[in-house]
């Protein structure tokens, strides 16, 4: 999701620290989730929660940048705009109107994996989004007009999150390179060549491919009974027909064999370095392991990588990880800002001894015990509002294949052993499994050429 | 990659608070209770207690932040409190930071320009720990030389960095050229000349002189129980020794007259960044519900006037807001946006009629109670986490605000008529005197954008400082 925007993260970012968390006493008894399956295939998810009398609807589509090809990149994502954009009973500009003007509010994300949609609105506008929901499900419409508008609306967006900011930049730029064959390859917002030439084809082929309600989970959390909702479900999401799912993503991105090296030069004060490591798809038992490895690499001030880089050696201004969920096998990103007049080769050297100290010797008990209660508290930090229960629930539900794995994740994290750490580094943060990409500063004067 | 649809998250996006409608919603909404006491020292402490998630926020404002900087070392309130957990009497910056991560609490100390804020947050089962560390950082800074040097540097580096974001440091712009040598035109972080003017002992002289229990207030709020924390908290706190301090009384500024226009050069932009507008208005500001129904109408969210002709009529720009950004003293009031560089006039001029149709003809009775439903339903999720609440009460003290700011919300929002509205256009909404600040490439639009203004200053985003240029860069 936001991998464009690593300075702008929003609340819910899943990013940094993976998914949710463990917990200790019982989930199942403090958030309890009610489900339900429609006769179309689509899986609803509810957590009443009367503190407010406000609700959080989101609905998760299993389609995303993934299921894009070259010429089209970025289709999802403009889909996602044009989602907002008119159907049937709602024409261009009444979603937003009709919704605002009822006190709710709206955004969605899109991701190479997911395209995400959320409502935020008082209890009283139930009903009302439903009927919104199921209008832009069912009979979406697609006005020329609207499509050329939103295209330069995006264009802005990839100029604002890519071209001219330095770290989006060099994120896209580290993707093409680690990816060769698997679509993770391209950005999200697409490449700009493919955002001015898509068609109105592309986007009906797009929605027929990806927006059928067997594809879509549906997760309400807020000041509503899980009977209500299901009653509002039969009425206005169950009549709406399924059809086919987008074709399986069938590419195997084949092992890397040796480092991949890429530099991109640009005006800036500061240069950047982004080290790309091949790791599983999320729904893979090392996930945890992995999950703890980078905890006590990087969470807080008194993580190795912070204590060397920032503290000790003063090399970098802040160094950081990312790992995405994901349905195929992705990357876990490392970030570092080399400080003024540092070699961004200097800060890479040091990232090298501390992994290759984390693969020689374990963690201690103290490591190990302080990124399990960094993991609660997160849980903790995701779970104390609506919005952020949604979007936790829903990312389990569709990424680790049920939500039921928030109650196990207790388990999964307190299993994970000092052996465990460590074999996951030696397994995945190999030399040859790497990508690095480094943003270097080249002086104004050049520029003005 | 978000649809950054409403205003909410494009202000998010320039780094403003995603609180932008601090009104309440149906009756059945009100702040939940809370204590308050005032220590034999001055401490002023607030306990609010909340069920739901095992979770504790201490939000503390010392009340005096980046205007009290002395000229020449701006940056020095919010370096001070940086070095609040680097070392204190009893810990080193590396053990603050292990105590801390082991608990997986979290700390945080930034001053503004009215006040610097400490937050902490951290589980229920940790309380006593939490609070050790909290009292610690805030009672016992050492302010060691290493990590002063070390602060020092990176927040230099910090401000490096952040030139590399156009959208990060527009306003620092704005602000700077909008107010001139008032404190609110200083950069609160400083700059790449004023931080290296600070010396330890003006940090350590800035402490002694400003975090002081009588200039501080105190909010904890989560999962406890009240009446034994509030022992907890006489004994920690009632060891701070009172001292006296000089408050710091910021000057009204008046609005600028006429038009200027600052080009800030970043030779390899592709996009112009552009703010434009006047000084505004204070918190307490009698028109501010109206204020805020009109501005939510006009700039605050996804269906603004301005995003509604910006974005979804032209697709100009990803998106566009205005704010009011209201302090003691009339604060700042500014339009934000972003576009090609091909079409920064077209934008601007359309902005600016936008902004003209506003003063012409006013707002329709069903924009108003669109607006009005807006604000009411989206106040609730505003004041939910104990992490915002602390910090809400903590603020609403400071400004002298109380608890009907929510439970008075609803019956305020909605007094607002059209007339109401026509009133706070002509008196709070700028048209004739304009202030703008732009970022892009100078070469690309300098002939075109010199219309706005009757005066135009430039410099490029790589010279050091903002705005006024620096005393040491104008010799």
């Amino acid at each position: 999701m936001n991998r464009f925007r690593l300075h702008y993260v929003l609340a819910l970012l899943l990013c940094v620290s993976g998914i949710g968390v463990p917990v200790v006493r019982g989930q199942s008894q403090e958030f309890p989730v009610s489900t339900r399956t429609l006769k179309n295939g689509m899986k609803v998810l509810v957590q009443p929660d009367h503190s407010i009398p406000n609700v959080a609807l989101y609905i998760f589509y299993r389609i995303g940048s993934r299921n894009e090809h070259p010429g089209t990149t970025g289709l999802s994502h403009f889909f996602e705009h044009m989602m907002f954009n008119g159907a049937k009973k709602y024409g261009p500009g009444d979603l937003d109107k009709v919704m605002e003007a009822n006190g709710g509010s709206n955004n969605a994300y899109t991701t190479q994996n997911v395209t995400v949609y959320q409502d935020w609105f008082p209890r009283s506008a139930m009903s009302l989004i439903y009927d919104i929901e199921a209008d832009r499900i069912r009979d979406l419409t697609f006005d020329p007009k609207k499509i050329a508008s939103e295209r330069e609306v995006v264009a802005s967006e990839r100029r604002l999150s890519v071209d001219n900011n330095n770290f989006g930049l060099l994120d896209e730029q580290l993707w093409a390179t680690a990816f060769i064959a698997h679509t993770y390859q391209w950005p999200v917002i697409g490449w700009m060549s493919d955002i001015e030439h898509w068609t109105m084809e592309d986007l009906k082929h797009h929605f027929e491919m990806g927006y059928s309600p067997s594809n879509a989970t549906m997760v309400v959390v807020g000041d509503v009974s899980p009977e209500e909702i299901f009653q509002l479900c039969e009425k206005y999401i169950e009549p709406i027909p399924s059809h086919s799912p987008p074709p399986p993503v069938t590419t195997i991105e084949p092992e890397q064999l040796g480092e991949r090296r890429l530099v991109v030069h640009k005006p800036a004060e500061l240069p950047i370095l982004m080290i790309g490591y091949h790791i599983p798809k999320t729904d893979n038992p090392d996930y945890y392991a992995l999950n703890i490895m980078r905890s006590v690499l990087f969470t807080g001030e008194s993580s190795r990588m912070y204590q060397r880089l920032v503290d000790k050696d003063q090399l970098a201004l802040d160094v950081s990880s990312q790992a995405e969920p994901a349905f195929d096998p992705t990357i876990a990103i490392i970030t570092a800002q080399p400080r003024q007049g540092v070699d961004p080769q200097a800060c890479e050297k040091a990232i090298y001894e501390e992994l290759d100290k984390l693969k020689s010797a374990p963690i201690s008990d103290k490591e190990l015990e302080k990124a399990k209660n960094t993991r609660l508290v997160e849980f903790y930090r995701e779970m104390q509002t609506i919005n952020g229960r949604a979007n936790t629930i829903g990312t389990y539900e569709v990424f680790m294949g049920d939500y039921n794995k928030l109650l196990d994740a207790a388990k999964s994290y307190s299993a994970v052993t000092k052996e465990d750490v460590q074999r996951v580094a030696r397994k995945y943060f190999d030399p040859n499994n790497r990508t690095v990409a480094t943003l270097l500063p080249e002086n104004d004067e050049k520029a003005k050429q | 990659m978000k649809r950054i649809g409403t205003a909410v998250r494009i202000l998010a996006l320039f780094g403003l608070p995603l609180l932008i409608c601090p009104f309440a919603p149906a009756q059945s909404l009100h702040m939940p209770p809370h204590q308050k006491f005032v220590m034999r020292n001055g401490l002023t402490v607030l306990l609010l207690e909340k069920r739901g998630v095992p979770l504790i926020d201490i939000f503390a404002m010392v009340k005096t932040g980046a205007a009290a900087d002395p000229v020449g070392q701006e940056g020095l309130a919010a370096v001070t409190a940086a070095l609040l957990r680097k070392g204190t009497k009893a810990r080193t910056a590396q053990q603050f930071a292990a105590d801390l991560d082991y608990i997986g609490g979290s700390f945080e100390a930034d001053a503004s320009t009215e006040f610097t804020g400490i937050s902490a947050e951290f589980l229920t089962k940790d309380l006593a720990h939490g609070l050790d560390l909290f009292s610690d950082a805030l009672l016992h800074p050492a302010f060691p030389q290493k990590e002063t040097d070390k602060i020092l540097a990176q927040s230099l580096d910090g401000i490096k960095a952040a030139k590399d974001e156009p959208q990060s440091v527009l306003m620092l712009y704005y602000d700077g050229y909008l107010y001139g040598a008032h404190p609110y035109g200083l950069p609160p972080d400083g700059d790449e000349l004023s931080l290296q003017h600070i010396q330890r002992e003006a940090i350590a002289k800035f402490y002694e002189a400003n975090y002081a229990p009588g200039n501080t207030i105190i909010a904890i709020a989560g999962e406890f129980d009240a009446a034994e924390l509030r022992k907890k908290v006489e004994e920690i706190f009632g060891a701070w020794p009172s001292r006296t301090v000089t408050s710091v009384v910021v000057p009204t500024a008046a609005p600028a007259k006429g038009k200027r226009l600052l080009l800030i050069d970043k030779p390899d932009a592709t996009q112009t960044y552009f703010a434009f507008g006047n000084i505004g208005t204070t918190v307490n500001d009698p028109d501010r519900f109206a204020i805020r129904v009109v501005n939510t109408i006009f700039g605050g969210r996804f269906t603004s006037e301005l995003n509604e002709a910006l974005r979804v009529e032209s697709g100009y720009t990803y998106g566009i807001s205005s704010r009011f950004d209201s302090r003691k003293a009339p604060g700042p009031f500014g339009i934000y946006s972003f576009t090609k560089n091909e079409t920064t006039t077209p934008a601007i001029d359309l902005a600016l009629q936008v902004l003209q149709k506003l003063h012409t003809d006013g707002v329709t009775a069903a924009q108003l109670d669109s607006a009005k439903s807006y604000i009411k339903g989206q106040f609730p999720p505003s004041i939910e986490t104990s992490g915002q609440l602390a910090r809400r009460i903590v603020t609403d003290e400071f400004y002298g605000l109380n608890d009907d700011e929510v439970n008075q919300l609803e019956v305020r929002v909605d007094a607002v008529t059209p007339e109401i509205a026509r009133q706070v256009i002509q008196k709070h909404f700028p048209m004739d005197n304009l202030v703008f600040v732009l970022i892009g490439k100078a070469s690309a639009i300098r002939p075109a954008v010199k219309k706005y203004a009757d005066k135009v200053d430039e410099r490029s985003i790589s010279d050091p400082g903002f705005w006024p240029p620096p005393a040491a860069a104008q010799k």
